[in-house]
């Protein structure tokens, strides 16, 4: 879908507080709108900034795209649809037990999140298969009947159905669905072996339920927001972001919202993709920094790093992801993104032995830091860069957000200098750098834990606070570049616009790789790979991609046989008795690059899944060549103060006044959504596409 | 000693960090690179950074029963090399009476140094899936011998200065039963301390020497004062609890009593298990390393603060375990089981704090795990080992209902997925479900127990079992009831069944079946004050029978859904609280049978 000349693209990413608009017009021309989000219903905030976009832009709108955050809304304000649940009698709490383990130890106050169907809501059918896919017991009728009973009494909205073993043969849940949909058609049905026909019965059952509990909400909100869209004359497509990066049709993700749970964050990492491809940056660590929290994500040669599961309303990872069980498991591919308690507002405090501490708790927006002067009195991350002048005292956006630097002085020097028996700029500066280390345990959990080395790495810094702390973080990492893109504040809805067409496709098996794989071996391997590939394709057809543009990516979950994890391996080729040839060193290449060694060529691999990403290509490049900095009325000067220096009249700039010059630091950037730091130790300039370039010695 | 530099707070905070995020990378590498289920999906490992000393300075996230290990076993094994440690070796050890735990868990250390000085070592303990001995899985908990039970590492240079030490490589490798697998996992734990090598070398690079030395002590100060500090605020007071493990598996039905005494004075707190068993024949024995993991388990639960890990908080909280008993076993006691013996000492702590701060403390959970191995081999003659752990069921607190199907708090380990099990052992799980009536009733309930059961498909193998609280009840509080006692069944439902011992190893034939229950927990409170929207909650759910309401709750209900009389329960409450006997603050019994 080439662009005529006066179309634009729009993206859409809405947040708690504000929804953020940026559109792209096919002259290159980029125009942004940020309008307070409307809980209630949301389409109001977007249709008042859509309202002001277009009447801006003037042109027809091609295509909308769309970030949001209703999937974990939904989970997390317990306000799904009345759901219910038919497994294998025998195993009626698997949704519940779940893998057993807890997010904390030695804390009695552990609570685990209520069930999503609860108990009395998961019927049970007599019938099992095998692992193999033969059948145990076969489906019994009468107790099929009496779960359909139930559900017609219950009024239930939304079922789930996940077998034992369905992955290997659905039948049973087929005949289930379909007996459930003649009886009772206007229930929403998700099937286990479709939205993940994956062995391991808890993350089964918990995505289909999810996708269940979800469904009828998202649906009548896609319905609502098209219906709201057409009455501003735009019937165009609208396309919604998956947590795997991946675009898809409203159709799809109405079908398996599942996919677009976590549809919010994962858009910024997109945008650092497509950055980093056409800057020619083969590794980057986007680094995202708001308000409450921080998170690091990782693209290598062009992709995004995945993880193959996440937990919807865990919280924030706090120091490790070892951690599992606080929220709601979905085994789908998602942006691997590391997330820690640390943000503008978060609080800095003194703990009980007189160790200085930074969050995890925040002062959000109300009250908000000392500085915003709205009743709040403990010092936060954003007083501590007031204090030692990093920040305008004039206020924020433009001075539309006023602030006191004398409360945020006062707060650091009443709870932080006095008690450490230091100078508040010693207290401030201490406080930030104690929030860095914090970031870069962000950053090392998608780097060094994953075998990756973040000096080889570019830092790409966005968010309203990541370009405060991008150079000291970078300098800490032994990062040399830093890259703060244009509209750094709005930078994920700008993500959702150079976004590709994707669907993410899995199957499991389990198949010992011997050194001449048997007929039979291939031809299993070579049926599985046709379906996930026919699959790949009818999906992308119906995104409009046909043949010629379309490209499937392959990997597989391959491990050393007594291994319990797999590692994904991409593979090559779409050839059974390639592929199966392949496997056994391509898997000993991954494994030595993630953890360091392999084993002895003798150790027999195994193939535990297949995975695809099918991808739309795009007939035009969805990135503008350049995005010209917008210009902002700022001081020219102010002190500032850098440990070992102390206060130095230190240069303030905007964007539009930085060329391809490299200007050393120290220096403030201060733009409209945010102000990037540039200290004593780095240098900066502007590059082609508008980025500021931030290097380290 | 060298005059003390002052150091920044921040300095000195930033430095905690990052030690301690050598800790959880370290526990990572394990996680992403072990071999076997017990470590991945068990996590049944440990991993820590310890000074030159052998004191714990920082651990990563682990199994709250290796809480004290570490620095046990690392400071055995410096005992026996004194100086003799080069750069590039790599220290090991397993055995029980020489600093370690129990012979599956492998302890891995290597020292790090700053020129010619030993700095810091990292450390690894890992549940290794078989250790050789008399059964698959070295866990059988009807030993009487460590002789038994596996291959003994005294401790020993698995590398010397980087050379991989080729006897005991062999030695290890002809004495287990999947070399493979030892092997894989212990590469693991190289990995790990390889990991934290680098991380110290580039603390050692900003700080120097001395530097990373003050800073550790310092980290371990912190945590003294913290703990300190978190005691201080506490009542002072002593309290004595008694529980009892059901027996050893080898004098049936001789019970062993467990004792703890729990002193709190000032900004200190002392467990003293004096007046505990003798040491028992079976294989529960525990070190006393372990005793005292669950002692700091139970009062790491009940402080309120997130303490770090390390000798600080050793320093603040101490335990007395004497020698002979089963808190303390000696040569040749067995052990391979004794992790019964510490979930088991955790709910005694537990029982003795809740005496001294019956606001703090939850009534006794499940009795914590259930091990279950079933280990021959398949129709191709491979061998096969699984190794499970259930649990699932924590006591009632002062404030809310116990948890339902959520790992004990003494191991934070997961249950193996059933359709893993049956793709790849011959076993068929028949059922994983929880069970009603079985929660110890009170104002608040205790979780509920849950049973799992596997029919055999291949010609026989060996099942071991290693479950308690069958006859000993979890105990409730405050005049809340205990929770149902667990149970091992062969062939239910089948005109050959019969109910088998807690502790068992036994032949498993082709299409026998065994079924394991877990005990209940213990209630907090007295039943007849538990509010009615609750009760009907559980008896919809299907957890509380209408009987069950009726005879535990004083509740009338009817009906399909149940439905609550609440008028005809406020009368029989009334009544039932005329008649019945005074509520005891700890029930090992139900009040009915006490009557």
């Amino acid at each position: 879908m080439s662009l005529r000349p006066m179309e634009i693209r729009i993206g859409i990413d809405i947040g708690g507080t504000f929804t953020d608009l940026v559109a792209i017009a096919a002259d290159g021309r980029v125009l942004t709108r940020k309008t307070a989000s409307t809980p209630h219903d949301y389409g109001e905030g977007i249709a008042v900034g859509l309202s002001e976009l277009l009447a801006e832009a003037g042109g027809d709108v091609a295509e909308i795209l769309h970030g949001t955050t209703i999937g974990s809304n939904t989970i997390l304000e317990g306000k799904g649809a009345r759901c219910a649940l038919i497994t294998t009698a025998g195993f009626r709490d698997v949704l519940e037990i779940r893998d057993l383990r807890m997010p904390r130890l030695y804390d009695l106050h552990w609570t685990k999140p209520v069930a999503l169907v609860e108990r009395r809501m998961r019927l049970t059918v007599n019938e099992k298969m095998r692992p193999d896919g033969s059948v145990a017991i076969p489906l019994d009728p009468a107790s099929l009947q009496a779960a359909i009973d139930f559900l017609r009494a219950e009024q239930v909205q939304s079922l789930a159905i996940c077998l034992l073993h369905s992955y290997a043969n659905p039948a049973h849940e087929d005949a289930i669905a379909q007996a459930v949909a003649a009886a009772l058609p206007s229930i929403a049905i998700s099937k286990s072996s479709e939205i993940l026909p994956e062995i391991k019965e808890y993350p089964r059952t918990s995505t289909t339920v999810v996708n269940a509990y979800v469904q009828p909400v998202v649906r009548s909100y896609l319905t609502a927001l098209s219906a709201r869209l057409a009455s501003l004359g735009i019937s165009v497509p609208l396309k919604l972001m998956q947590s795997n990066g991946g675009l898809a049709s409203a159709s799809f993700a109405a079908a398996q919202p599942a996919h677009i749970v976590e549809s919010g964050p994962a858009a910024g990492v997109v945008g650092g993709a497509a950055l980093a491809a056409r800057l020619g940056e083969d590794r980057v660590i986007t680094f995202d920094m708001g308000g409450t929290t921080a998170k690091a994500g990782l693209v290598e040669n062009g992709e995004v790093l995945r993880s193959e599961a996440l937990e919807v309303g865990g919280g924030v990872m706090t120091g490790s992801r070892l951690l599992v069980g606080a929220g709601y498991m979905l085994k789908l591919p998602a942006i691997d993104l590391a997330e820690v308690g640390a943000g503008g507002g978060s609080i800095c405090r003194l703990d009980a032995a007189g160790a200085p501490k930074v969050g995890p708790e925040s002062a959000g927006a109300d009250p908000g830091p000392a500085c915003y002067g709205r009743g709040g009195i403990l010092p936060t991350i954003t007083d501590c860069n007031l204090v030692l002048g990093y920040l305008d005292p004039a206020g924020l956006a433009g001075g539309a957000l006023p602030l006191d630097a004398a409360a945020a002085r006062e707060a650091v020097a009443q709870y932080l200098a006095k008690p450490m028996g230091c100078s508040v700029e010693e207290a401030a500066f201490g406080m930030l750098r104690l929030a860095a280390a914090t970031m870069m345990r962000a950053i090392r959990a998608v780097s060094v834990e994953r075998g990756r080395d973040p000096r080889q790495f570019t830092l790409l810094a966005f968010g309203g606070n990541g370009p405060l702390f991008a150079a000291a973080i970078a300098a800490e990492l032994g990062i040399r570049l830093v890259l703060i893109p244009p509209m750094p504040g709005l930078f994920s809805a700008f993500g959702l616009l150079v976004g590709d067409t994707e669907h993410h496709v899995s199957r499991s098996l389990r198949l010992r790789i011997g050194a001449t794989p048997a007929p039979n071996e291939i031809a299993r391997v070579q049926d599985l790979l046709n379906a996930l590939t026919a699959t790949g394709t009818e999906r992308l057809r119906e995104d409009g991609f046909n043949g010629d543009c379309s490209a499937f990516i392959l990997s597989g979950a391959a491990r050393y046989v007594g291994q319990s994890t797999e590692i994904p391996v991409k593979l090559p080729t779409t050839d059974a008795a390639t592929l199966l040839s392949e496997l056994p060193e391509l898997f000993a290449a991954e494994h030595e690059r993630t953890y360091g060694f392999r084993a002895p060529a003798d150790e027999p691999v195994e193939l535990m899944g297949l995975s695809l990403i099918a991808r739309g290509i795009p007939d035009s490049p969805r990135l503008p060549a350049a995005i010209p900095p917008a210009a902002a009325r700022v001081p020219a000067s102010r002190l500032a103060w850098f440990p070992g220096q102390g206060w130095i009249e230190t240069k303030v700039l905007d964007r539009a006044s930085l060329t391809s010059t490299t200007l050393p630091g120290p220096l403030i950037i201060q733009e409209y959504d945010a102000t990037c730091l540039v200290p004593p130790n780095a240098t900066a300039s502007l590059d082609p596409f508008g980025n500021i370039c931030l290097r380290l010695d | 000693m060298s005059a003390r530099v002052p150091i920044d707070p921040i300095t000195a905070e930033l430095f905690r960090n990052a030690i301690t995020a050598i800790g959880d990378e370290m526990s990572l590498t394990i996680y992403r690179t072990a071999y076997s289920g017990v470590l991945k999906n068990i996590m049944d490992y440990s991993t820590a950074v310890c000074d030159a000393r052998g004191r714990l300075v920082a651990q990563g996230l682990s199994l709250p029963g290796h809480l004290c290990s570490i620095p046990v076993a690392l400071q055995a094994a410096l005992r026996h090399f004194g100086d003799d440690i080069a750069e590039g070796d790599i220290l090991i050890l397993n055995d029980p009476y020489d600093g370690g735990m129990h012979l599956p868990d492998i302890f891995v250390f290597k020292p790090i140094f700053s020129g010619a000085t030993i700095i810091a070592y990292s450390a690894t303990i890992c549940h290794h899936t078989d250790v050789g001995g008399r059964v698959p899985g070295s866990n059988a908990s009807d030993s009487t011998e460590i002789y038994a039970e596996g291959l003994r590492i005294p401790p020993l240079k698995l590398y010397e200065a980087g050379v991989p030490n080729k006897t005991l490589h062999r030695m290890i490798e002809r004495n287990v039963r999947l070399p493979g697998r030892v092997f894989g996992d212990l590469r693991s734990q190289l990995a790990a301390c390889e990991i934290a090598a680098r991380g110290m070398a580039d603390l050692l690079t900003q700080h120097g020497a001395e530097g990373v030395r003050a800073l550790m002590n310092e980290t371990m100060d912190y945590s003294e004062r913290l703990t300190r500090h978190c005691l201080l605020e506490l009542p002072d007071g002593e309290a004595t609890f008694t529980d009892w493990i059901d027996d050893d598996q080898i004098d049936h039905g001789v019970p062993i009593k467990l004792v703890c005494i729990v002193r709190k004075r000032g900004d200190a707190m002392e467990f003293d298990w004096t007046g505990s068993a003798p040491q028992v024949k079976g294989a529960i024995n525990n070190t006393w390393s372990y005793t005292a993991a669950s002692s700091f388990t139970a009062a790491k639960s009940v402080l309120s603060v997130n303490m770090p890990n390390n000798d600080g908080v050793f320093r603040a909280i101490t335990v007395i375990a004497p020698k002979g008993t089963i808190m303390h076993g000696e040569l040749p006691a067995a052990c391979a089981a004794r992790g019964l013996t510490g979930f088991r000492a955790a709910d005694c702590a537990f029982g003795a704090l809740a005496l001294l701060y019956p606001d703090r403390v939850f009534a006794a959970s499940e009795g914590g795990n259930t091990g279950i191995t079933i280990g021959g081999y398949d129709a191709e003659r491979k061998p096969f080992i699984y190794v499970d752990f259930l649990s699932g069921a924590w006591g009632a607190r002062p404030w809310a209902d116990g948890l339902d199907g959520n790992t004990s708090m003494f191991a934070n380990m997961a249950s193996f997925s059933v359709e893993v099990i049956e793709a790849e052992n011959p076993l068929e799980v028949l059922d994983y479900e929880m069970l009603p009536d079985t929660a110890g009733a009170g104002k608040y309930r205790g979780g509920v127990s849950l049973r799992r059961t596997w029919r055999m498909l291949a010609d026989e193998g060996i099942l071991q079992v290693r479950a308690d609280r069958q006859t000993h009840r979890p105990y409730g509080l405050q005049g809340g009831g205990p929770g149902a006692a667990g149970r091992n069944v062969l062939d239910p439902d089948l005109p050959t069944e019969a109910k088998l011992h807690g502790k068992l190893t036994m032949t498993l034939r082709a299409g026998q079946v065994f079924r394991h229950e877990l005990p209940g927990a213990g209630g907090w409170g007295d039943a007849l004050d538990r509010d009615f929207t609750s009760i009907t909650k559980d008896l919809r759910d299907g957890l509380v029978t209408i009987e069950g309401a009726a005879r535990d709750y004083g509740v009338v209900a009817s009906g399909n859904p149940p439905v609550v009389d609440e008028a005809a329960s406020i009368k029989l409450r009334a009544h039932l609280r005329t008649v019945r006997a005074p509520l005891p603050a700890v029930a090992f019994l139900p009040a009915s049978s006490e009557a």
